[in-house]
């Protein structure tokens, strides 16, 4: 039996590597199906930035799941996802005299949709359709991949021996693909299609073509139902990503036709120059039609697009093509025992779109700068050190020649090292914060104290509050009050600015999500980038967004410092409050389980080699703290105002032994 | 100390295939004596291309040179000193012995820096002077003034990928050079090169140059490169000796770009797929 959790790691990177872009590894079960999708977990299938592969495939090893992927990636280099009925109504005769426009048929109709809807049972054509692509592309990844072929044998012969047997065509004809040439019997003409497919450069629409061509034989072979299974049309992932695909035609039709519009208003603006003072000849009316018509055509167009995209986004999940996912396990407390592979983490680069209002950063930076660097500075190297006596240098080293012509003098031989040379001092560390980005973040520092209604009155107003807390509130008024998230940016760019003259490498990252299969980390600052501008932005972008799934975050941030390579490597956690998530523990309101997958996922960076340290500015932070942190790691803020503070000496505390 | 190899040019034409105009330019950038600066990952031809242009220049020159060509491959311990010389000790008394970049100068040879940004900052002020109209190459410890040689040229590479920002070139010194981008060749031209510098056949070249191809969609995955055509080269010259292709991919290749077993396990997968 294969799992695909014991290869995912190498196969997102064996899939990078074939198809030149990124596509997340998932398992079938992940795909948030809606009803009218026809999908099973049970084969593997893709979306537009996600192969979708089986838990567990009953196969002889793990080889099964490569050729699965490069299945799906061979759809791709073969254009299955190019086809456009448009196209195939112009070349293919015998489709033409299948087709008649179904009613409700509009510009954003799938072209897959109108290709099935021209035969009596469209799924049936379906499966038909991807009978003959699937040879098609497996006559192209044997040319393209002559390795793959011995794996394919291998898991076709285990196919062939477990699949159960049946008579239907599409059946034998993927018996006839897996290498039973012998059981096509009647059937062998549609084996001899197949085989065309596969020998040669062939298109999508070779198929369409061998479809028209089969597809009433192979129909008479079933005895349909007033409602059987293959009447209905479904919507299908291969329609999907179909549409996918166009959208981006049309955007490059988009481009086109703005390019256009804006040809023609300059050309209009020039001939209104020219043109000033005539009494008009009516050129400019026709022009000012044309521009009219295509402005139109491209706000249809722009309407269009933007429909599709979130029709296709509701289909297939919210594109995540821009992150890169991994699967973490996660300690269960009350079973005492791993959930293998259980959360999915996004890690997303977070950009500042530079409109970011960066400014109170920069002044943060400037307040807090000379005290982080006094304390900093009690743990630098001294940057370049003069090293005397040695081998190889800049400078000769006048005592060492002194002490070597008194040598050669007396006849004895001298010591070889008489250079000095200056040698910079290296600290290897790698630090990590990690910073909780979820909603609660978004709260006010001071929460307003819970007005006593009992006692209250009216006229005593004023009266209730002392002179310093109505100064405060009146202070409080004046602008818009500060954030948590704000003091936790400001704690990050004062500690990126000192790290970065202290040359220390440390990463920014945060961290949010909802429910298991999406946490999210959000990389503002590897730790191999320079501090420049772009991570100011990066830092000022870090906005509150969901939950605190913590030990998964935490999972995800040990295993890039271990792949950081540095011989010091520290994880600091940064957050306002207990792990929580929609499904992190069977109660939401207990938050036991995640206190103790928390406290598991810091003990198992402990393990590793990496120095943990969680700093909190929940002040009843201390209970809880005490049960996830070892030794006591960790730091319950009162004021937030000392965090960069605070900060500062935990870090040289920790780096500085 | 430096490591300097010298190249001595001889009859044989170091075999260089052009992938776009670079000869051209370099011919130009040399007759107005403008200082180049290659750019472009490990292992793509910067080197070999140096050699070759050297071969050209040199061939009909009325200056035979010895040494055409000083070659410094810099690494983060090389300071000014190693590229300009320094006093030695010998016998009763201390010598001054030119560095790598004071011969050329001296000379009129290419002088080549492999890899400047490793090499420490002091060195890169160095070639301010040689780079601009001035020519001269100052040298504090004797205090002598160099005056470059007509013939002299400086050529420096770098390889924008794996140095930290920390390393990069400083403006100033960029832009007092031509720079020439190199990177990997398409699959037809590599397939050409592989199986003109092992000597394979042109469906074997071809199969590696696709493992190239699709290596280097990796790259940002623990290791900082993609697979160097020179490794191509090495995995034809191990399978042109009978070793069995996976065998010579795995040691040439895959054992050689990544430590990381995940990644190892993902580059074999691919290899193993493309190769018959």
């Amino acid at each position: 039996m294969a799992v695909l959790a014991e290869t995912e790691d190498t196969l997102a990177l064996f899939t990078e590597g074939i198809a030149g872009r990124y596509f997340h590894i998932k398992a079938t079960d992940e795909f948030n199906n809606h009803r009218r999708l026809a999908y099973t977990t049970e084969r593997a299938s893709q979306g537009g930035d996600a192969l979708y592969l089986p838990e567990q495939v009953d196969a002889p090893d793990n080889s099964c799941y490569r050729v699965l992927v490069m299945e799906q990636l061979g759809l791709r280099e073969c254009g299955t996802f190019t086809f456009r009925m448009e196209k195939a109504l112009q070349n293919i005769a015998e489709l033409n005299a299948r087709y008649t426009e179904p009613k409700g048929a509009t510009a954003r109709t799938g072209d897959f949709h109108l290709l099935f809807g021209c035969f009596a049972q469209p799924a049936l054509a379906t499966d038909l359709f991807n009978l003959l692509e699937k040879s098609r592309v497996q006559g192209h990844l044997q040319r393209a991949y002559p390795g793959l072929r011995r794996h394919q044998q291998s898991y076709y012969q285990h196919l062939l021996l477990t699949e159960e047997l049946s008579d239907d065509p599409i059946n034998i004809g993927h018996r006839y693909l897996w290498g039973e040439i012998s059981g096509a019997g009647q059937w062998s003409s549609l084996g001899t299609a197949l085989e065309y497919l596969a020998a040669t450069e062939t298109s999508v629409y070779d198929s369409v073509r061998a479809l028209c061509q089969f597809y009433d034989e192979v129909a008479a072979s079933y005895i349909f139902q007033p409602n059987s299974l293959y009447a209905e049309q479904d919507e299908s992932m291969t329609d999907w990503l179909n549409r996918e695909q166009r959208v981006e035609e049309w955007d490059e039709q988009l481009e086109k036709v703005d390019d256009m519009v804006m040809a023609l208003e300059m050309l209009q603006a020039e001939n209104m120059d020219a043109e000033r003072g005539d009494t008009g000849d009516g050129a400019v009316r026709e022009a000012d039609v044309d521009i009219n018509s295509l402005t139109d055509e491209r706000d249809t167009l722009k309407r269009r697009i933007d429909m599709e995209r979130s029709s296709i986004a509701h289909a297939l999940g919210a594109d995540r093509s821009a992150a890169r996912s991994f699967r973490y396990d996660e300690w269960d407390y009350l079973q005492r025992r791993y959930l293998s592979h259980w959360c999915r983490v996004y890690e997303e680069t977070l950009l500042g779109t530079g409109e970011e209002d960066t400014a109170s950063l920069v002044e943060a930076v400037r307040t807090f700068q000379p005290m982080v660097q006094k304390q900093l500075e009690q743990i630098r190297p001294s940057g370049l050190q003069r090293v005397s006596r040695v081998q190889d240098g800049d400078e000769l080293d006048l005592n060492a020649i002194v002490e070597a012509r008194q040598d050669i003098r007396a006849g004895h031989s001298p010591d070889e090292r008489f250079y000095s040379r200056k040698e910079r001092l290296h600290r290897d560390v790698c630090t990590i914060f990690l910073v909780d980005l979820s909603a609660s973040t978004d709260d006010p520092i001071d929460p307003p104290e819970p007005f006593d209604w009992a006692n209250y009155d009216e006229n005593t107003d004023d009266n209730m509050r002392d002179p310093w807390y109505s100064d405060l509130a009146e202070g409080e008024d004046e602008g818009p009050k500060r954030k948590i998230i704000d003091i936790q940016r400001e704690a990050m760019v004062v500690m990126a600015s000192a790290l970065d003259a202290l040359g220390d490498s440390y990463g920014i990252y945060g961290f949010s999500g909802y429910g298991k299969d999406c946490v999210e980390v959000f990389v503002a600052k590897e730790p191999n980038q320079g501090f420049s501008q772009r991570t100011l932005q990066s830092i000022a972008a870090m906005k509150p967004k969901r939950s605190t799934r913590m030990g998964a975050a935490i999972r995800h941030s040990t295993h890039k410092l271990m792949q950081s390579g540095h011989a010091m490597k520290v994880l600091m956690v940064i957050s306002d409050g207990f792990p929580q998530d929609s499904d992190y523990g069977p109660e939401r309101g207990n938050h036991d389980y995640g206190v103790e997958d928390t406290a598991r996922a810091l003990a198992e960076a402990q393990q590793k080699g990496v120095e943990t340290f969680c700093v909190t500015v929940d002040r009843s932070g201390q209970d809880y703290l005490k049960r996830m942190c070892p030794d006591s790691r960790y730091l319950v803020i009162e004021e937030m105002a000392d965090l960069p503070g605070q900060l500062t000496k935990v870090y040289a505390a920790l780096t500085g032994r | 100390m430096s490591q300097a190899e010298n190249f001595y040019t001889t009859d044989t034409e170091p075999y260089y295939l052009a992938l776009n105009d670079e000869v051209e330019i370099f011919h130009a950038a040399y007759s107005a004596r403008l200082p180049v600066l290659l750019k472009g990952p490990t292992g793509c031809g910067k080197t070999r291309f140096i050699e070759h242009m050297t071969w050209r220049l040199y061939r009909e020159t009325a200056n035979p040179l010895e040494v055409p060509l000083i070659t410094v491959s810099c690494h983060e311990d090389l300071t000014a000193t190693d590229m300009v010389g320094r006093y030695l000790l010998k016998g009763d008394e201390t010598v001054w012995s030119d560095g790598p970049l004071t011969r050329a100068v001296r000379t009129g040879a290419i002088c080549y820096l492999d890899e400047i940004v490793e090499a420490r900052k002091d060195t890169t002020v160095l070639i301010h002077s040689l780079t601009d109209h001035r020519r001269i190459l100052p040298i504090d410890k004797t205090g002598e003034l160099v005056n470059a040689h007509s013939e002299f040229l400086l050529v420096i590479s770098y390889n924008p990928g794996y140095q930290s920002v920390l390393k990069d070139l400083k403006t100033s010194t960029r832009q007092r050079f031509v720079a020439l981008d190199f990177d990997y060749p398409s699959v037809e031209l590599e397939s050409i090169i592989i199986a003109h510098e092992a000597d394979i056949d042109a469906a074997q070249a071809e199969r590696l140059a696709v493992i190239g191809e699709r290596v280097r969609n990796l790259k940002q995955h623990g290791f900082e490169e993609g697979v160097s055509t020179r490794l191509l080269i090495y995995t034809a010259d191990l399978m042109n000796a009978g070793i069995a292709p996976r065998r010579a991919a795995e040691v040439a290749i895959i054992t050689a770009i990544s430590d990381d077993r995940t990644v190892q396990q993902a580059v074999a997968d691919i290899v193993d797929v493309i190769l018959p």
